[in-house]
């Protein structure tokens, strides 16, 4: 079992939730879990793409009351 | 991962946020990204720096988006692109031409700046790559 990374980029607006989930993508290992928390309205079809891009796998997106949800799993490196 | 390379031409601050937007996006996306500084766009990149003026038509919104950034917790154009170098491959360079016109040498630039190079340097380094003039 990976690392489950929580990154709180909630209060930054674009392109701050993807600096840092791409900042804790660094330190990530295949088989972790990133949890970013943002609330920029552009966060979920951004995230899309850098998942997309970097070759790793959206588990789940979630808004609940305050924020955004997104769980990443990392399968690329 | 791919390559974003930015003519930076204009010189107003209006200019400078998607600059340092797009920089740091695609930063982090992994891309490589080559700035060719020229025209006005020089003076946002002096090591003594001036406030970026706003253009006429739109100086009565300059306090609206201000504010705004501060509100959004947006930062500057200047610390994106200094974050997006620091955790990046982000290069900027300054155009020979405006830098013998306006008699300038690296020690006049702000130290953001990698190098000052020629037109022909900046569109080999762009080739095959995403191409943008701000």
């Amino acid at each position: 079992m990976g690392k489950r990374i929580v990154v709180d980029a909630r209060g930054s607006s674009c392109p701050g939730p993807i600096v840092e989930l791409s900042k804790a993508y660094r330190n990530a290992a295949v088989g972790d879990v990133i949890e970013l928390w943002a609330t920029d309205p552009g966060v979920k079809a951004d995230t899309q793409a850098w998942a997309e891009k970097t070759k790793n796998k959206i588990e789940s997106i979630k808004e609940d009351q305050d924020k955004i949800i997104i769980v990443i799993d990392i399968e690329n490196r | 991962m791919g390559k974003l390379s930015i003519i930076m031409f204009s010189g107003t601050m209006d200019k400078f946020i998607p600059l340092g937007v797009l920089s740091s996006a695609a930063s982090a996306l992994g891309d490589e990204v080559n700035i060719f500084v020229t025209g006005f766009a020089l003076l946002g990149f002096m090591k003594e720096k001036k406030p970026l003026p706003f253009p006429d038509e739109f100086k009565d919104m300059a306090p609206a988006l201000e504010e705004g950034m501060k509100r959004t917790n947006t930062k500057s154009w200047y610390d994106m692109l200094k974050e997006a170098k620091e955790s990046g491959n982000v290069k900027i360079y300054v155009c020979s031409l405006m830098a013998s016109i306006f008699n300038l040498s690296k020690n006049d630039l702000d130290p953001i700046v990698d190098d000052i190079v020629g037109a022909t340097t900046f569109l080999t380094q762009a080739e095959n790559g995403m191409v943008l003039f701000i």
